[in-house]
């Protein structure tokens, strides 16, 4: 993925291109002595535990019980990946990021195109009101839609009983329905987020192809497809990306709204339930490695497959 | 070329540093050793009878209390994780009884001095002392035990023709409710009470879900899930899922939701902890609630499993455990008979609803001013077993809930297999949960 | 764009407006509600009632949260200034210096950004606890670093790159070293940037959950959104949906003023750069 990170210092320094001299290696130096401690950090904090977390998955290694453990090899990972919790996991997983993605890349790009058409006045108010959903805690986020859907404590029951739903609608109580609240949390937190990407790229289509498209009588639509699009493609590639794995790994509400009941278990919970609750932190940090592969994969696919231009990327 | 500004950088990051972690871990103040008390959450019971015992104390201790999450199974994670890393500031933890084998054998619990122990044996109802004890040992304190009890709304009841003065199977209630059409409420959430519900029915049927407790090797245990027992507690779940007296939201339902179903009059049934009857009471005293409710309540044993035999209600509580790597051990002990006295026991059932592990408690007159079913409760805990003891309970309890839940839908035979292979699989570590 | 039109896109704002502050006036509202009034499956509460608010900020969980909501803020701001400090060096050598690694580093960046924290979370617990950074406010700031310093380094990439870098190398050709040049030059033109990014870096650190539930256990370090697990009904089996609410009400308050004094320069902040072409 290296190849694409790199990013072209947008000055042109006329001293540069030259032979090795003084000046240049002084600012070899220079950049490696302010960006050092960055990069130190970063490594300490990921490196450190991801290598640590390798060493472990391939022992039997129960916290309570250290002096039993023994090295079993791939053992851990081959348990794993013949459990069908494991791969019903990873199903839903795929399923909440697919779900709360492509819904989240059609209303987000809804919620742009009102922000790039909406009233002079009605921008600023626009623009405050969808950074709220960004800032709210996903926790709290999360307890909010729980509770509006609970059946003891919420409204939702009460309010949609036009569309069946009863005072013994139990929205936490089927695979479907839990699924569906978490989705609907998730996309509620994150949308905006992309919204605002899209706007930006909105806003960078030129107006002069807009134009020239509108005096060959090109309809909205056509307008949208032929002209919008393709030239926002790097701005929905991005957004994709971004959401696509920071949904992968989603934990905070499964955590707070289900707690993995009614399958609703992710990657990520799978992996708190055996390494926190089962204190198994050998089949646990196997677990958390082959969700990392799994990151790394999903990152690999769309930087080679749908050629993501990183070096526009910026994001959560 | 230097660069004094990146020392000075670097001389700040690190005093920020310094700065947070003397704020963080302020020296201990002079004066007697300060004993960490990690409690559950509660109405504050424990942090009164901690000032309590520390006055008591005359100087020689002083009782600090730190709060562990709401969830049993969570508190026991926080607990097990910093002992793992020998954390020598655990001197008294609250711990709920099915992880005291856990606690025991990992060696987290401190010997008890044998004073201590038999102090600890006075004056308790049996299934405490049986909740305490690993291998022949006691090895926890008991503090406070707590039971299910089956209540009724005696106005609903009277019209079902059903005698509760006699001892009612599930059978029984279940067709009464369904005839009547009402709910019964029980736990069927999936959660530690879905595993508290399996092993009453099964233990009430004269089974058990481990038979060889005691065995220290996970693959060497034994399940008796698949016994009739058993067959006949999945029997019951399902009967009461197709009778339709199912509270609101079953598979979600929990003590408190169920607590409320009860209260509303929806549920004439309940399977629960006293706690409710304190709930009523509040409720009362804040005028939300007619007097007219909790006199309605009716409170008898947990129903039976079969008809010639005395349930065995489920067993809760907290008992007291003292940190294998505390630096104060004896003062810890001997804070635990301080807190687990007659006189804080009473106090905690009369202020908290959290009914004693001492027997005499339970003939105190405040207690039963406050808690007129506080001999069903006492009868309650002489009667209720504690769920299956083995230190790898978190294991043995989540097979459970994955296989029971949502308890409504369970196959009286193949779900006891599917939940004895579970298990066993996840013992030998061959599966994930 | 005709009236229609232009009442079409309003009535568009106006959905907007409810999306978005829909659910937290929900939580306002559940907080004001009293333990007996949380059942009455109604939006707002029958009686306002400040119980809630009276329960963690004077009453029973007083001593759970505020202490929480300290640690919260300390450990947040801290966290927020050291990756604000580290990435600003970084950024600059990024945006304007020639020097080998510079992909690395931002390769590095971007992976960790895409880490799964429980991947991390329990060998760093471990760790912890050997060198006794376990349950302090070090040892939610460091790995709270992993959260904020990739997204500080990339924002502030994008923003340097903006800067008239001109001036820079007029004053370098007035004989400044590059280190001057970046002290007196560049930092007041970068103020606004390191403010914008330090403001995300703080939302960040702030919404986080696991570190918070897996690194802590007392009231020395642990933050809010752990602590919001902690709070109990009159009863252990008594659900706490009142004080949560409360809770969840003041935590979002600090981040809804960040949002209402600074939208321009978060929008800013949050889409600078991702879409140049």
């Amino acid at each position: 993925m290296s190849t694409t990170l790199d990013r072209p210092t947008s000055a042109v320094d006329p001293t540069r291109g030259g032979k090795l001299n003084e000046k240049s290696r002084a600012e070899r130096r220079l950049g490696w002595y302010l960006a050092g401690p960055a990069f130190a950090v970063m490594l300490l904090v990921t490196a450190y535990p991801i290598v640590q977390a390798i060493f472990d998955s391939l022992f039997d290694y129960r916290l309570t019980d250290p002096e039993n453990s023994s090295f079993v090899g791939l053992g851990n990972y081959g348990v794993i990946l013949t459990d069908s919790v494991w791969w019903t996991s990873f199903g839903v997983t795929v399923l909440i990021t697919v779900v709360t993605v492509a819904v989240e890349l059609v209303l987000g790009f809804a919620l742009a195109l009102v922000m790039l058409n909406a009233l002079r006045g009605l921008r600023p108010v626009l623009r405050t009101v969808i950074l709220i959903p960004y800032a709210v805690i996903t926790v709290v986020s999360a307890f909010a839609w729980q509770f509006a859907f609970s059946v003891d404590s919420g409204f939702v029951n009460s309010w949609f009983s036009f569309l069946g739903t009863t005072p013994e609608t139990d929205w936490f109580g089927t695979q479907g329905l839990s699924l569906f609240v978490i989705c609907l949390a998730e996309i509620w937190k994150t949308t905006p987020f992309i919204s605002l990407l899209l706007l930006a790229g909105l806003a960078q289509v030129p107006d002069v192809l807009q134009e020239a498209a509108k005096v060959d009588g090109a309809t909205w639509w056509q307008r949208m497809r032929r002209v919008t699009l393709p030239n926002m493609k790097a701005a929905i590639m991005v957004a994709v990306l971004f959401r696509t794995l920071d949904a992968f790994r989603v934990f905070d509400s499964v955590f707070v709204m289900t707690a993995g009941a009614n399958g609703t278990e992710t990657v990520s919970f799978l992996a708190y339930r055996q390494t926190i609750e089962r204190v198994e932190i050998g089949l646990g940090s196997a677990v958390s490695v082959l969700l990392f592969l799994s990151v790394v994969l999903i990152s690999v696919l769309f930087i080679k497959g749908f050629k993501v231009d990183l070096s526009q990327a910026r994001g959560e | 070329m230097r660069h004094p500004r990146r020392r000075l950088t670097a001389m700040a990051v690190a005093v920020a540093v310094v700065a947070a972690l003397a704020a963080a871990c302020s020296s201990a103040p002079p004066g007697p050793p300060v004993l960490t008390w990690y409690i559950n959450p509660d109405d504050g019971g424990q942090a009164e009878i901690a000032n309590r015992c520390t006055a008591a104390a005359n100087g020689r201790y002083t009782i600090a209390t730190s709060t562990l999450p709401r969830q049993a199974s969570e508190q026991r994670q926080q607990l097990v994780r910093r002992l793992a890393a020998n954390d020598s500031s655990i001197d008294i933890m609250s711990i709920d009884p099915p992880y005291v084998p856990e606690f025991a054998q990992a060696g987290f619990l401190a010997p008890m001095p044998p004073a201590v122990e038999a102090a600890a044996r006075e004056d308790r109802v049996p299934s405490s002392i049986e909740a305490s004890t690993w291998q022949g040992r006691l090895v926890v304190v008991p503090f406070w035990a707590n039971t299910q009890l089956l209540w009724y709304r005696k106005s609903a009841v009277a019209a079902m023709g059903l005698d509760m003065n006699q001892p009612v199977t599930w059978d029984q209630i279940i067709q009464a409710a369904a005839r009547a059409r009402t709910q019964i409420a029980a736990q069927g959430v999936r959660g530690e009470s879905l595993t508290v519900w399996v092993n009453a029915l099964v233990e009430s049927g004269g089974g058990s879900v481990i038979t060889n407790v005691g065995e220290e090797d996970p693959a060497l245990i034994q399940l008796g899930l698949t016994a009739p027992p058993g067959i006949d507690a999945a029997r019951i779940l399902r009967e009461f899922g197709d009778a339709g007296v199912a509270p609101p939201g079953f598979p979600t339902a929990d003590e408190d939701t169920n607590a409320e179903s009860f209260q509303s009059g929806s549920a004439s049934f309940m399977v629960n902890y006293p706690f409710i009857w304190g709930k009523a009471k509040s409720g009362v005293e804040e005028g939300t609630l007619p007097q007219s409710v909790p006199d309605d309540y009716g409170w008898t044993l947990y129903p039976r499993t079969t008809p010639d035999r005395p349930s065995a209600p489920p067993l809760g509580g907290i008992n007291l455990g003292v940190g294998a790597f505390s630096e104060h051990p004896d003062l810890a002990y001997e804070a635990t008979t301080c807190i687990s006295s007659p006189a804080n026991s009473a106090y905690y059932f009369v202020s908290n609803g959290n009914p004693s592990s001492r027997i005499s408690v339970f003939s105190d007159p405040a207690v039963l001013a406050e808690f007129p079913m506080a001999p069903t409760i006492r009868d309650s805990l002489t009667a209720a077993a504690p769920r299956p003891q083995t230190a790898y309970y978190a294991e043995v309890s989540g097979g459970i809930q994955r296989t029971f839940h949502p308890p409504g839908s369970v196959t009286p035979g193949p779900t006891n297999e599917a939940a004895t292979a579970l298990i066993t699989a996840v013992l030998r570590k061959e599966a994930l949960l | 764009m005709s009236t229609r039109e232009k009442v079409g896109w309003g009535i568009g704002g106006l959905v907007i407006i409810v999306y978005c502050l829909f659910p937290v006036a929900w939580i306002v509202s559940l907080s004001f509600k009293s333990s007996d009034d949380i059942a009455n499956g109604q939006f707002l509460p029958t009686v306002f009632s400040g119980a809630n608010y009276e329960q963690i900020l004077v009453g029973d969980a007083a001593g759970l949260f505020l202490p929480a909501l300290v640690n919260s803020f300390g450990i947040c701001i801290i966290a927020t200034f050291i990756s604000c400090l580290l990435s600003m060096f970084a950024a600059y050598a990024i945006a304007r210096l020639d020097f080998p690694g510079k992909k690395l580093i931002l390769s590095t960046a971007l992976a960790v950004a895409i880490f799964p924290v429980i991947s991390i979370v329990t060998p760093l617990f471990n760790l912890w606890r050997q060198i006794g950074l376990y349950n302090t406010w070090p040892g939610l700031i460091i790995p709270y670093l992993s959260l904020t310093l990739p997204i500080s380094i990339w924002t502030l990439s994008a923003f340097f790159r903006e800067i008239p870098w001109e001036m820079e190398q007029a004053a370098q050709v007035d004989g400044a070293t590059p280190w001057q040049a970046f002290r007196k030059v560049i930092v007041p033109l970068a103020a606004p940037g390191v403010f914008t990014t330090a403001i995300i870096a703080f939302f960040l650190a702030w919404n986080d959950f696991v570190y918070g539930i897996s690194l802590t256990s007392t009231e020395a370090a642990r933050p809010v959104p752990a602590a919001l697990g902690l709070f109990s009904g009159a009863s252990q089996f008594e659900s706490p949906n009142g004080p949560i609410a409360a809770a969840a009400v003041i935590v979002t308050i600090p981040v809804v003023v960040l949002v209402l004094l600074f939208q321009r320069r978060i929008v800013a902040g949050l889409t600078n750069g991702a879409v140049k072409g």
